[in-house]
């Protein structure tokens, strides 16, 4: 059999096709499998959706994501009201953030505005102007959570009044 | 130009401690303050100075409901904006302070804000600052008594409830208007003076309680 391999092996090999090699880190597209709305767009009008989404660029208009994770990256600018999961702001926000499980203020991140989330963390560096209110309002439907001073009102003791309730760590989340 | 501009300097800087200027200070009138806190349900309070991440965890711990203000970058950045103006008129105080007006602070954190207000400054933000406290509200002010402080408001981190850092931003300073006793009690009106304590590290701690209506 002429085409045997193994029995008459061609002079010339066969070409191989190489597979082609990764492009640099930075010239691959920043968050492949996210939505991401880019530098140069400029939405005006309501966002909503069901998948993860960072915003490099500039939006208008409520972005609502009640069950993903909503960036705001570091050249995002959004002037309205943002909802998700999990929202992370490294850009700037003029507007209220609503964050079902937690909100991350970036250093680089600015917000003008309130934030409602059971958990809120703020770099040092980032600016805020406006209310925290890390009450963890969703939770307690499910799962009834006592008021986190009411054991502290009981007590009498001066250390128990000095004794900050538990961290927020340990407050359930969804 | 951002929409942050007008937070001024101090903030769009973001935090410029030096190494080796945080210093803690033990302070009585923080653990007075947050005694208060957490004998009740609830809480909303205000801080006026800028923001850090520490104390915004600290306080979720009692429940509060935060607001922050860095009243002195606004005023800064107004100055900087509008030279000759009066800082603290009541248009500024509404724009920089927009609370709804049902809002009832239960405790207000000045730091040391006052040591960079005029006395008329101070009794204007005292005037407008007392609609939004409840009867009983506690005001915890950190007032210098040596000659000199430093240039700008400090950033205070909590510690722990009788402990504060102070980050100095930078190591210029001022001349200290060294307020009186007398001094503050006849700006803060609406309030009147609950407990003092003076500290070795030369800041007197003013924890001024809100006059019923």
């Amino acid at each position: 059999m002429a085409w045997k391999r193994d029995d008459a092996p061609s002079p010339e090999p066969a070409p191989t096709v190489r597979p082609t090699p990764p492009p640099p880190l930075e010239q691959r597209p920043p968050n492949r499998g996210l939505a991401t709305i880019g530098p140069s767009i400029f939405v005006k009008g309501d966002l909503q959706g069901e998948e993860d989404l960072v915003i490099e660029g500039k939006v208008e208009g409520k972005v609502d994501l009640k069950k993903n994770h909503l960036t705001i990256g570091a050249a995002g600018r959004v002037r309205a009201d943002i909802f998700g999961k999990v929202v992370i702001i490294e850009g700037e926000v003029d507007g209220n953030v609503f964050a079902q499980e937690q909100a991350i203020l970036r250093k680089s991140g600015a917000v003008r505005g309130n934030i409602t989330s059971p958990r809120v963390i703020l770099e040092d560096g980032s600016r805020f102007r406006g209310s925290i209110d890390m009450e963890p309002k969703a939770e307690a439907k499910e799962a009834p959570v006592r008021p986190q001073n009411a054991p502290a009102r009981s007590e009498t003791s001066a250390d128990a009044k000095h004794t900050p309730p538990p961290a927020a760590a340990n407050r359930p989340v969804a | 130009m951002g929409w942050f501009s007008s937070l001024g300097t101090r903030a769009s800087g973001g935090p410029k401690t030096l190494p080796g200027t945080a210093e803690s200070h033990h302070s009585l009138g923080l653990a007075a303050l947050l005694e208060g806190l957490a004998g009740a349900g609830k809480m909303q309070v205000l801080d006026l100075g800028s923001a850090v991440g520490s104390n915004v965890d600290y306080l979720a711990r009692y429940g509060c409901k935060l607001y922050i203000e860095d009243l002195y970058a606004a005023i800064s950045a107004r100055g900087a904006a509008n030279p000759g103006e009066s800082r603290l008129s009541p248009s500024f105080l509404a724009e920089s302070l927009a609370f709804s007006p049902d809002t009832r602070f239960d405790a207000v954190l000045a730091w040391d804000l006052f040591n960079y207000l005029e006395r008329q400054e101070l009794a204007a933000l005292a005037m407008y600052l007392a609609p939004f406290c409840r009867p009983g509200a506690l005001l915890l002010a950190l007032i210098s008594i040596g000659k000199q402080m430093p240039q700008q408001p400090m950033r205070f981190r909590i510690i722990d409830p009788d402990t504060l850092a102070y980050e100095q931003q930078s190591k210029a300073e001022r001349p200290c208007p060294r307020f009186s006793l007398y001094d503050l009690s006849e700006q803060m009106r609406g309030f009147r003076l609950s407990r003092s304590f003076l500290m070795r590290h030369g800041i007197q701690e003013y924890l001024f309680q809100r006059l019923p209506d």
